[in-house]
């Protein structure tokens, strides 16, 4: 598009180009600013109110912003969620890489149905397969049972009416859930390092420990880049499990903010003023650690 | 030429979605404008939205719309009721919608706070604990009805109480939510029990009962969700001790009654006489209906889920629950759950809905017995109680009258004030009461739990 622009022809034709290009851009960049910057606008004027009902509603300056850091719930479940973050995304996406390079051997036979298997919690519903650990590990569930049966235990162990084995089941189940998801992508990133690197590093004399961190590591920087935020957002936006594994319970022990900021909408007096501010802390949050994240692994520039 | 089919194929429905995308949009645009666009746009919204809505309540004069949730129990007796009316009112249509709970909630958030109430029915189904936050959040929301014929006098004063704000009337009262205490006549027996035995006692002997009985036979004589304070608030309610004020406000710390709740809670779950469960309804019932647990003290619906076990049919027995020790206005009859029927401010036929619900829920005894013998649905229209098949044995419950039991257990239930802020108390109590069990200390907990509550109220 930044051609030089000498002949009056060109230059129509450039224009043209120009035009098509937006064409094309305009309806979906003006359905992303009806439907999600406006609302998001909408959102945060509203953080600044307070009040029941939009008619009655008030200006109260940053108070909401205040009484976010003064609640103690709303701290709580802020720890929990980084909890999450800190112990869960690292853990899954080494994992997630580790998968993808055993996954991506040439001489692997059966990868299409590893492949598959491993991918496969991805297409599960986050509301059953919570569901479905909530029942795994009750007190009197199947983890339990196969324990005591096993002489391991004497009676059910309550693992999600203790504060760190329910986060602990959380983190679990979150890797369960989206480590293939991660996986898929390191894949897709290794079929564009050419073989030959990995022969040339085997005919150096590299072994495949070294060739994983020199290179397969490296190259697939911009990868890891891109799942580690996309990792973090949806860390940072955890409701279901929260909502339907453990209630977030015990004692607000596994409350996510999302869980937290709908307890303030639906279940309580609704507040959508202080719910609205509470969101775009997470939103700032977000950012905050998208920015480190690029910053500190994104050395191009 | 195939690709140019496929290629047209393919942008016929890129703009399908597109005009559809584009026309949701702005309808939650113009929605939401509500909120700070001057009087002219928002009048202009509402209009709209009016227009399009109408037909959630009916154009029709004769037809009423409502929302209940359970095809077998609330939604079934709404549809009778419609029956019975409609023998003196036969062109009187009433459309039953099934909305779960929640669901019902966030509409009322939704059209409440943008004062669009458009959206709803004509009458709907409010769950009691929720009643009182509605009203007060949003006072133009449920018709005040106390002069509208119907004669509250007639229903349990304990249950009327959850729809009444300021001495107004805003709700019919439905279920019934009187607690029962439900226990295993055959564990009992095989510790040296009847049910006679624990029927008027206090917390102290039940705990020395239920001590005996898990000692005899390994069987826990009640279990709670953990989390979940429905023991906690039965307790409070059986001594007419509340978590608010009349004002509404918290009395959450310096409650001596809610001390003795949590206490006794306490000491209970550590003797292993009551058996704390993981934080899900199913693990809940699980624990009486595979066995564990050789009682359940619940409201009366309850029941329902103890008879899923029919292996266990003739082995349970109904009386009381037991009453606290040391409190001021202690008894053995509480309420848990249960709904009432509100009529909302959507509606253009005030007179039309607050007759049906006069001739029907608040004045027909066939009615309710009628409903009875199917749904469960037991009354707290005093009166209905007269009904025949109230005094009907239940096999299952040992051969023992109990619908006329629970009657009467429901006309002496103290009242409460629930308060606007119940479910934010509820939770902040839940948290304190997990905190004591593992060590902390009661007065500062309940101080604790006091603050957070005020918080939510500034």
């Amino acid at each position: 598009m930044s051609q030089p622009m000498a002949k009056k022809k060109k230059l129509s034709l450039t224009k043209r180009h120009n035009l098509t290009g937006w064409a094309f851009l305009a309806p979906a960049a003006l359905l992303i600013a009806v439907m999600s910057f406006y609302p998001m606008i909408k959102a945060f004027v509203l953080s600044f109110k307070s009040g029941s009902t939009f008619k009655t509603m008030e200006w109260a300056g940053f108070s909401n912003y205040i009484r976010m850091f003064q609640d103690t719930v709303f701290i709580q479940s802020l720890k929990n969620t980084f909890i999450y973050l800190i112990i869960q995304v690292p853990i899954m996406l080494v994992l997630a890489l580790m998968l993808a390079s055993l996954l991506n051997n040439k001489h692997l036979r059966f990868k299409g149905f590893f492949r598959t298997a491993i991918f496969l919690p991805c297409a599960t519903s986050l509301v059953s397969y919570a569901i479905i650990f909530r029942s795994l590990f009750a007190t009197d569930g199947f983890v339990n049972s196969i324990l005591t049966r096993l002489g391991i235990l004497h009676t059910g162990y309550g693992f999600l009416t203790n504060p760190t084995s329910a986060r602990i089941i959380i983190v679990v189940a979150l890797i369960w859930r989206w480590t293939g998801y991660n996986m898929v992508f390191y894949l897709s990133g290794l079929q564009n390092i050419e073989y030959s690197v990995y022969e040339a590093a085997k005919i150096d004399g590299a072994s495949p420990i070294q060739t994983f961190f020199k290179i397969t590591c490296p190259l697939l920087k911009p990868t890891i880049l891109l799942t580690a935020i996309m990792s973090t957002n949806g860390t940072l936006q955890l409701f279901d499990e929260s909502v339907n594994l453990t209630g977030g319970g015990p004692a607000n022990a596994t409350i996510t903010m999302s869980h937290y900021i709908y307890n303030c909408s639906f279940k309580y007096v609704a507040n959508f003023g202080y719910s609205a501010a509470m969101s775009f802390l997470v939103l700032i949050l977000v950012a905050i650690l998208a920015f480190i994240q690029m910053k500190v692994g994104d050395k191009r520039d | 030429m195939k690709r140019k089919v496929v290629s047209l194929i393919l942008v016929t429905a890129l703009v399908a979605s597109m005009t559809a995308c584009g026309s949701s949009g702005e309808a939650s645009t113009s929605g939401s404008s509500d909120s700070t666009s001057s009087g002219a746009s928002s009048e202009e919204a509402k209009d709209d939205a009016s227009a399009e809505n109408t037909s959630a309540t009916g154009e029709d004069e004769n037809t009423l719309t409502v929302w209940a949730w359970d095809e077998t129990f609330n939604i079934y007796a709404m549809n009778e009721a419609a029956k019975v009316y409609q023998k003196d009112h036969p062109d009187v249509k009433v459309n039953v919608i099934n909305m779960p709970w929640e669901d019902t909630q966030t509409a009322i958030t939704t059209a409440a706070t943008s004062g669009d109430y458009s959206t709803l029915p004509d009458i709907l189904l409010c769950q009691d604990n929720a009643f009182q936050k509605n009203v007060l959040s949003y006072p133009d929301l449920f018709v005040d009805i106390t002069d509208s014929g119907i004669d509250f006098s007639q229903f349990a004063a304990g249950k009327t109480a959850y729809s009444v704000v300021d001495g107004k009337n805003y709700g019919v009262p439905f279920d019934n939510g009187a607690v029962i205490a439900c226990y295993r006549t055959d564990i009992l027996e095989q510790a040296g029990y009847t049910i006679e035995d624990l029927t008027d006692i206090t917390w102290d002997e039940f705990q020395t009962i239920g001590e005996d009985v898990l000692a005899k036979t390994g069987y826990a004589l009640n279990s709670t969700e953990a989390g979940e304070p429905d023991l906690v608030m039965m307790m409070l309610q059986s001594a007419g001790a509340s978590l608010f004020d009349e004002n509404g406000n918290p009395t959450i710390a310096d409650n001596d009654a809610l001390k003795k709740v949590v206490e006794t809670y306490c000491s209970l779950a550590q003797a292993g006489v009551l058996q704390i469960t993981d934080d899900n309804w199913d693990e809940y019932i699980k624990s009486f209906n595979s066995g564990k647990t050789a009682g359940a003290i619940n409201g009366c619906w309850i029941m329902g889920s103890i008879q899923a076990a029919e292996d266990q049919s003739g082995n349970w027995g109904v009386t009381n629950m037991p009453s606290l020790v040391g409190v001021d206005g202690a008894t053995n009859y509480s309420n848990n759950g249960g709904s009432s029927w509100a009529v909302t401010s959507n509606c253009k036929k005030t007179d039309l809905a607050t007759d049906f619900l006069n001739s029907t829920f608040a004045g027909s005894v066939d009615f309710y017995a009628g409903i009875l013998p199917s749904s469960g649905a037991i009354a707290t229209w005093s009166p209905a109680a007269s009904a025949d098949v109230y005094s009907e044995p239940s096999e299952f419950f040992g051969g023992e009258p109990v619908f006329t039991k629970i009657v009467d257990y429901a006309s002496k239930v103290p009242s409460n004030n629930t308060g606007a802020y119940y479910y934010e108390a509820r939770d902040t109590v839940a948290v304190a009461i997990t905190n004591v069990m593992n060590g902390a200390d009661i007065d500062s907990e309940l101080a604790n739990a006091q603050a957070t509550v005020e918080s939510y109220m500034q």
